[in-house]
Protein backbone atom coordinates (compact mmCIF):
# COMPACT_ATOMS: atom_id res chain seq x y z
CA UNK A 1 0.00 0.00 0.00
CA UNK A 2 1.19 3.22 -1.01
CA UNK A 3 1.17 6.15 1.23
CA UNK A 4 -1.48 8.33 -0.75
CA UNK A 5 -3.70 4.96 -0.91
CA UNK A 6 -2.63 4.87 3.51
CA UNK A 7 -3.86 8.36 3.53
CA UNK A 8 -7.02 7.53 1.54
CA UNK A 9 -7.96 4.65 3.13
CA UNK A 10 -7.61 6.70 7.00
CA UNK A 11 -9.94 9.20 5.62
CA UNK A 12 -12.43 6.41 4.61
CA UNK A 13 -12.42 4.79 7.11
CA UNK A 14 -12.57 8.07 9.93
CA UNK A 15 -15.38 9.04 7.67
CA UNK A 16 -17.68 6.07 7.01
CA UNK A 17 -17.15 4.46 10.77
CA UNK A 18 -19.44 7.09 11.92
CA UNK A 19 -21.73 7.91 8.86
CA UNK A 20 -24.32 5.29 8.71
CA UNK A 21 -22.85 3.52 5.39
CA UNK A 22 -20.35 0.98 6.58
CA UNK A 23 -16.79 1.60 6.91
CA UNK A 24 -15.78 -2.18 6.35
CA UNK A 25 -18.05 -2.36 2.99
CA UNK A 26 -16.69 0.57 2.07
CA UNK A 27 -13.33 -0.57 2.93
CA UNK A 28 -13.52 -3.93 1.17
CA UNK A 29 -15.39 -2.49 -2.12
CA UNK A 30 -13.00 1.17 -3.14
CA UNK A 31 -10.11 -0.74 -3.29
CA UNK A 32 -11.42 -2.96 -5.29
CA UNK A 33 -13.64 -1.16 -7.62
CA UNK A 34 -10.59 1.06 -8.20
CA UNK A 35 -8.17 -1.75 -8.83
CA UNK A 36 -5.77 -1.55 -6.21
CA UNK A 37 -3.62 -4.51 -5.72
CA UNK A 38 -2.95 -4.10 -1.87
CA UNK A 39 -4.46 -7.65 -0.31
CA UNK A 40 -6.33 -6.81 3.11
CA UNK A 41 -5.68 -10.28 4.11
CA UNK A 42 -1.99 -9.04 3.75
CA UNK A 43 -0.11 -9.81 7.32
CA UNK A 44 0.56 -5.63 7.99
CA UNK A 45 -3.39 -4.75 6.96
CA UNK A 46 -4.20 -6.01 10.63
CA UNK A 47 -2.08 -3.08 12.52
CA UNK A 48 -2.99 -0.40 9.95
CA UNK A 49 -6.61 -0.81 10.74
CA UNK A 50 -5.64 -1.29 14.16
CA UNK A 51 -4.18 2.53 14.27
CA UNK A 52 -7.19 3.82 12.38
CA UNK A 53 -9.65 2.45 14.84
CA UNK A 54 -7.34 3.86 17.46
CA UNK A 55 -7.51 7.36 15.85
CA UNK A 56 -11.41 6.63 15.34
CA UNK A 57 -11.98 6.06 19.13
CA UNK A 58 -9.48 9.04 19.86
CA UNK A 59 -11.36 11.22 18.49
CA UNK A 60 -14.74 9.73 20.12
CA UNK A 61 -13.25 10.17 23.36
CA UNK A 62 -12.41 13.86 22.78
CA UNK A 63 -15.47 14.61 21.68
CA UNK A 64 -17.31 13.13 24.56
CA UNK A 65 -14.67 13.82 26.74
CA UNK A 66 -16.82 15.27 30.04
CA UNK A 67 -19.47 12.85 29.33
CA UNK A 68 -17.06 9.80 29.49
CA UNK A 69 -15.96 11.23 33.08
CA UNK A 70 -18.85 11.72 33.90
CA UNK A 71 -20.19 8.29 32.46
CA UNK A 72 -16.78 6.58 34.06
CA UNK A 73 -17.91 8.10 37.37
CA UNK A 74 -21.57 7.21 37.44
CA UNK A 75 -20.10 3.80 36.63
CA UNK A 76 -18.21 3.31 39.33
CA UNK A 77 -20.53 5.33 41.89
CA UNK A 78 -23.55 2.75 40.76
CA UNK A 79 -21.44 -0.46 40.44
CA UNK A 80 -20.31 0.04 44.59
CA UNK A 81 -23.67 1.50 45.66
CA UNK A 82 -25.72 -0.72 43.83
CA UNK A 83 -28.14 1.89 42.63
CA UNK A 84 -29.11 4.23 40.00
CA UNK A 85 -29.53 8.02 41.06
CA UNK A 86 -28.61 9.92 38.16
CA UNK A 87 -28.61 10.08 35.02
CA UNK A 88 -25.17 9.55 33.88
CA UNK A 89 -24.96 6.71 36.10
CA UNK A 90 -28.25 5.22 34.20
CA UNK A 91 -26.56 6.21 30.89
CA UNK A 92 -23.17 4.22 32.08
CA UNK A 93 -25.05 0.63 32.90
CA UNK A 94 -27.23 1.17 29.72
CA UNK A 95 -23.71 1.68 27.96
CA UNK A 96 -22.53 -1.50 30.04
CA UNK A 97 -25.10 -3.69 29.30
CA UNK A 98 -25.24 -2.60 25.45
CA UNK A 99 -21.52 -3.07 25.19
CA UNK A 100 -21.56 -7.10 26.70
CA UNK A 101 -23.07 -8.98 24.21
CA UNK A 102 -21.33 -6.99 21.27
CA UNK A 103 -18.17 -8.18 22.95
CA UNK A 104 -19.60 -11.86 23.33
CA UNK A 105 -20.72 -11.44 19.75
CA UNK A 106 -17.07 -10.18 18.67
CA UNK A 107 -14.89 -12.06 20.50
CA UNK A 108 -16.71 -15.81 19.45
CA UNK A 109 -18.30 -15.04 16.55
CA UNK A 110 -15.98 -11.81 14.03
CA UNK A 111 -13.53 -13.78 12.59
CA UNK A 112 -15.40 -16.46 11.46
CA UNK A 113 -18.39 -13.96 10.06
CA UNK A 114 -15.54 -11.67 8.20
CA UNK A 115 -13.66 -14.67 6.69
CA UNK A 116 -17.16 -16.07 5.05
CA UNK A 117 -18.25 -12.69 3.76
CA UNK A 118 -15.42 -11.00 3.01
CA UNK A 119 -15.82 -10.19 -1.28
CA UNK A 120 -16.41 -6.96 -2.42
CA UNK A 121 -19.84 -8.93 -4.31
CA UNK A 122 -20.94 -9.65 -0.71
CA UNK A 123 -19.80 -6.47 0.17
CA UNK A 124 -22.32 -4.95 -2.22
CA UNK A 125 -25.21 -7.38 -1.28
CA UNK A 126 -24.85 -6.26 2.70
CA UNK A 127 -24.92 -2.86 1.47
CA UNK A 128 -28.15 -2.55 -0.39
CA UNK A 129 -29.59 -4.82 2.88
CA UNK A 130 -28.21 -1.94 4.86
CA UNK A 131 -29.85 0.68 3.19
CA UNK A 132 -33.35 -1.26 3.40
CA UNK A 133 -32.59 -1.76 6.77
CA UNK A 134 -31.87 2.23 7.52
CA UNK A 135 -35.31 3.01 5.38
CA UNK A 136 -37.17 0.29 7.22
CA UNK A 137 -36.51 1.33 10.70
CA UNK A 138 -37.46 5.50 9.88
CA UNK A 139 -41.08 3.46 8.45
CA UNK A 140 -41.54 2.45 11.42
CA UNK A 141 -40.27 5.47 13.03
CA UNK A 142 -42.98 7.51 10.93
CA UNK A 143 -45.65 5.20 11.67
CA UNK A 144 -45.01 5.55 15.51
CA UNK A 145 -44.83 9.44 14.40
CA UNK A 146 -48.40 8.56 13.23
CA UNK A 147 -49.89 7.00 15.67
CA UNK A 148 -48.43 10.42 18.32
CA UNK A 149 -50.39 12.16 15.69
CA UNK A 150 -46.89 14.36 14.94
CA UNK A 151 -47.12 13.43 11.38
CA UNK A 152 -48.41 17.44 10.31
CA UNK A 153 -45.40 18.71 13.11
CA UNK A 154 -42.37 20.62 12.55
CA UNK A 155 -39.23 17.91 12.89
CA UNK A 156 -37.94 19.86 15.85
CA UNK A 157 -41.63 19.28 17.45
CA UNK A 158 -41.63 15.82 16.30
CA UNK A 159 -38.16 14.82 17.96
CA UNK A 160 -39.14 16.69 21.16
CA UNK A 161 -42.06 13.77 21.68
CA UNK A 162 -38.86 10.91 22.02
CA UNK A 163 -36.82 10.21 24.39
CA UNK A 164 -33.07 10.99 25.23
CA UNK A 165 -30.49 7.79 25.74
CA UNK A 166 -30.57 7.93 29.55
CA UNK A 167 -34.11 6.77 29.41
CA UNK A 168 -34.49 3.41 27.38
CA UNK A 169 -34.88 0.30 29.17
CA UNK A 170 -32.03 -2.13 29.72
CA UNK A 171 -33.80 -4.84 27.29
CA UNK A 172 -33.24 -2.47 24.44
CA UNK A 173 -30.06 -1.24 24.96
CA UNK A 174 -28.93 -5.03 25.03
CA UNK A 175 -30.59 -5.46 21.80
CA UNK A 176 -28.80 -2.07 20.41
CA UNK A 177 -25.72 -3.09 21.68
CA UNK A 178 -26.14 -6.80 19.71
CA UNK A 179 -27.40 -5.29 16.95
CA UNK A 180 -23.57 -4.15 16.73
CA UNK A 181 -22.86 -7.64 15.42
CA UNK A 182 -25.05 -7.47 12.45
CA UNK A 183 -22.13 -4.89 11.08
CA UNK A 184 -19.22 -8.05 11.23
CA UNK A 185 -21.21 -8.31 7.92
CA UNK A 186 -19.13 -6.51 5.33
CA UNK A 187 -21.76 -3.92 4.29
CA UNK A 188 -23.50 -3.43 7.27
CA UNK A 189 -23.29 -0.32 9.38
CA UNK A 190 -22.56 -0.52 13.07
CA UNK A 191 -24.23 2.89 13.60
CA UNK A 192 -26.61 2.25 11.08
CA UNK A 193 -28.15 -0.40 13.10
CA UNK A 194 -27.23 0.88 15.93
CA UNK A 195 -28.77 4.35 15.37
CA UNK A 196 -32.14 2.18 13.73
CA UNK A 197 -32.24 0.43 16.75
CA UNK A 198 -32.24 3.47 19.20
CA UNK A 199 -34.99 4.57 16.84
CA UNK A 200 -37.03 1.98 17.21
CA UNK A 201 -35.94 1.74 21.13
CA UNK A 202 -38.15 5.66 21.03
CA UNK A 203 -34.99 7.65 20.90
CA UNK A 204 -34.62 10.95 18.73
CA UNK A 205 -32.63 10.50 16.24
CA UNK A 206 -30.09 12.98 18.08
CA UNK A 207 -30.02 10.69 21.12
CA UNK A 208 -29.80 7.52 18.83
CA UNK A 209 -26.72 9.23 17.30
CA UNK A 210 -25.25 9.84 20.37
CA UNK A 211 -26.35 6.59 21.90
CA UNK A 212 -24.53 4.51 18.67
CA UNK A 213 -21.13 6.79 18.99
CA UNK A 214 -21.07 5.96 22.80
CA UNK A 215 -21.66 2.64 22.34
CA UNK A 216 -19.10 2.35 19.92
CA UNK A 217 -15.94 4.06 21.86
CA UNK A 218 -15.56 0.95 24.02
CA UNK A 219 -16.12 -1.37 21.73
CA UNK A 220 -13.55 -0.20 18.66
CA UNK A 221 -11.35 0.93 21.83
CA UNK A 222 -10.75 -2.28 22.73
CA UNK A 223 -10.17 -3.91 19.23
CA UNK A 224 -7.93 -1.59 18.26
CA UNK A 225 -5.81 -2.23 21.86
CA UNK A 226 -6.30 -6.17 21.73
CA UNK A 227 -4.32 -5.66 18.37
CA UNK A 228 -1.57 -3.53 19.88
CA UNK A 229 1.12 -6.14 19.60
CA UNK A 230 0.96 -6.53 16.43
CA UNK A 231 2.01 -3.33 15.46
CA UNK A 232 5.46 -3.88 16.82
CA UNK A 233 6.18 -6.49 13.85
CA UNK A 234 9.29 -5.25 11.81
CA UNK A 235 7.55 -5.09 8.59
CA UNK A 236 4.82 -2.23 9.07
CA UNK A 237 5.80 1.02 8.39
CA UNK A 238 4.46 2.97 11.52
CA UNK A 239 4.90 6.67 10.78
CA UNK A 240 2.66 5.95 7.28
CA UNK A 241 0.23 4.43 9.49
CA UNK A 242 0.19 7.06 12.14
CA UNK A 243 -0.03 9.81 9.57
CA UNK A 244 -3.21 7.67 8.39
CA UNK A 245 -4.71 7.39 12.03
CA UNK A 246 -4.55 10.88 12.31
CA UNK A 247 -6.58 11.59 9.03
CA UNK A 248 -8.99 8.88 10.53
CA UNK A 249 -9.41 10.68 13.93
CA UNK A 250 -9.69 14.00 12.09
CA UNK A 251 -12.63 12.73 9.77
CA UNK A 252 -14.63 11.00 12.42
CA UNK A 253 -14.36 13.80 14.60
CA UNK A 254 -15.99 15.71 11.87
CA UNK A 255 -18.27 13.21 10.69
CA UNK A 256 -19.74 13.25 14.48
CA UNK A 257 -20.09 16.49 14.98
CA UNK A 258 -21.67 16.79 11.54
CA UNK A 259 -23.88 14.20 11.75
CA UNK A 260 -24.86 15.19 15.69
CA UNK A 261 -25.90 18.54 14.15
CA UNK A 262 -27.72 16.67 11.29
CA UNK A 263 -30.09 14.31 13.14
CA UNK A 264 -31.20 17.44 14.86
CA UNK A 265 -33.73 17.29 12.53
CA UNK A 266 -32.11 15.10 10.04
CA UNK A 267 -33.08 11.12 9.41
CA UNK A 268 -31.80 8.21 8.16
CA UNK A 269 -33.56 8.25 4.60
CA UNK A 270 -30.61 9.97 2.56
CA UNK A 271 -28.42 7.76 3.99
CA UNK A 272 -30.21 4.11 2.98
CA UNK A 273 -31.18 5.41 -0.08
CA UNK A 274 -26.78 6.10 -0.83
CA UNK A 275 -26.25 2.54 0.27
CA UNK A 276 -28.82 0.88 -1.64
CA UNK A 277 -27.65 3.09 -4.98
CA UNK A 278 -23.85 2.71 -3.93
CA UNK A 279 -24.58 -1.17 -3.80
CA UNK A 280 -26.35 -1.78 -6.98
CA UNK A 281 -23.76 0.91 -8.47
CA UNK A 282 -21.10 -1.47 -6.96
CA UNK A 283 -22.55 -4.53 -7.99
CA UNK A 284 -22.74 -3.36 -11.64
CA UNK A 285 -19.66 -2.17 -11.93
CA UNK A 286 -18.07 -5.43 -9.90
CA UNK A 287 -19.84 -7.66 -12.55
CA UNK A 288 -18.86 -5.82 -15.42
CA UNK A 289 -15.73 -5.54 -14.36
CA UNK A 290 -15.01 -1.44 -15.03
CA UNK B 1 -35.59 -6.73 41.17
CA UNK B 2 -34.18 -7.11 44.24
CA UNK B 3 -34.27 -10.72 45.48
CA UNK B 4 -31.45 -13.05 47.39
CA UNK B 5 -31.40 -15.81 45.63
CA UNK B 6 -31.00 -14.08 42.11
CA UNK B 7 -28.08 -12.26 43.66
CA UNK B 8 -26.48 -14.88 44.26
CA UNK B 9 -27.15 -16.74 41.36
CA UNK B 10 -24.79 -13.58 39.56
CA UNK B 11 -22.18 -14.66 42.00
CA UNK B 12 -22.33 -17.88 40.49
CA UNK B 13 -22.28 -16.99 37.22
CA UNK B 14 -19.70 -14.48 38.31
CA UNK B 15 -17.87 -17.46 39.50
CA UNK B 16 -17.86 -19.14 36.81
CA UNK B 17 -16.84 -16.89 34.21
CA UNK B 18 -13.29 -16.16 36.41
CA UNK B 19 -13.00 -20.11 36.14
CA UNK B 20 -13.41 -20.44 32.05
CA UNK B 21 -11.22 -16.73 32.30
CA UNK B 22 -8.60 -18.79 33.43
CA UNK B 23 -9.33 -21.96 31.71
CA UNK B 24 -8.41 -19.46 28.75
CA UNK B 25 -5.70 -17.41 30.21
CA UNK B 26 -4.10 -21.36 30.33
CA UNK B 27 -4.94 -22.65 27.14
CA UNK B 28 -6.94 -25.53 28.85
CA UNK B 29 -9.80 -24.54 27.33
CA UNK B 30 -9.91 -24.79 22.67
CA UNK B 31 -13.51 -23.95 22.09
CA UNK B 32 -14.40 -20.80 19.91
CA UNK B 33 -10.90 -19.93 19.78
CA UNK B 34 -9.20 -18.72 16.27
CA UNK B 35 -6.46 -20.20 16.31
CA UNK B 36 -6.38 -23.61 18.89
CA UNK B 37 -2.76 -24.45 18.76
CA UNK B 38 -2.35 -21.19 20.83
CA UNK B 39 -0.89 -21.82 24.39
CA UNK B 40 -3.33 -18.65 25.48
CA UNK B 41 -6.23 -17.07 24.89
CA UNK B 42 -5.95 -13.48 26.21
CA UNK B 43 -9.28 -12.05 24.41
CA UNK B 44 -11.41 -14.63 25.71
CA UNK B 45 -9.67 -14.41 28.99
CA UNK B 46 -10.35 -10.84 29.27
CA UNK B 47 -13.58 -10.85 27.86
CA UNK B 48 -14.53 -13.78 30.85
CA UNK B 49 -13.28 -11.07 33.36
CA UNK B 50 -15.08 -8.53 32.52
CA UNK B 51 -18.68 -10.61 32.20
CA UNK B 52 -17.32 -11.54 35.68
CA UNK B 53 -16.99 -8.35 36.70
CA UNK B 54 -20.51 -7.71 35.17
CA UNK B 55 -22.18 -10.23 36.55
CA UNK B 56 -21.18 -9.00 40.16
CA UNK B 57 -22.50 -5.54 39.88
CA UNK B 58 -25.90 -7.10 38.68
CA UNK B 59 -25.17 -9.56 42.13
CA UNK B 60 -24.66 -6.05 43.86
CA UNK B 61 -27.54 -4.37 42.12
CA UNK B 62 -30.16 -7.25 43.04
CA UNK B 63 -28.87 -7.81 46.33
CA UNK B 64 -31.48 -6.96 48.95
CA UNK B 65 -30.94 -3.90 50.92
CA UNK B 66 -30.57 -3.34 54.34
CA UNK B 67 -31.61 0.24 54.68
Amino acid sequence: MSFVQALFMGLLQGATELFPVSSLGHAVLLPSLLHWSFKQSDPSFVPFLVLLHLGTATALLILYRAQWVAIVRGFFTAAFRGSITSDSERLAMLLMTGTLPAAVLGVFLENRIKSLFASPYEAAVFLVVNGFLMLGAELLRRRAERRAKLQDRPREEQEERFTDAAHISFVAAALVGACQALAFLPGISRSGVTIGGGLLAGLRHEEAARFSFLLATPVILAAGLLEVPNLFSSSVPLPEYAASAVLAGIAAYASARFLLRYFRSGRLDPYGWYCIAAGLLSLALLTFNL
Amino acid sequence: MRSTPVSILFVVVAILCFVIAALYAFGVLQIFVTDPHAAHHYTHTILFVVLAVASLIAANFTRPKTV
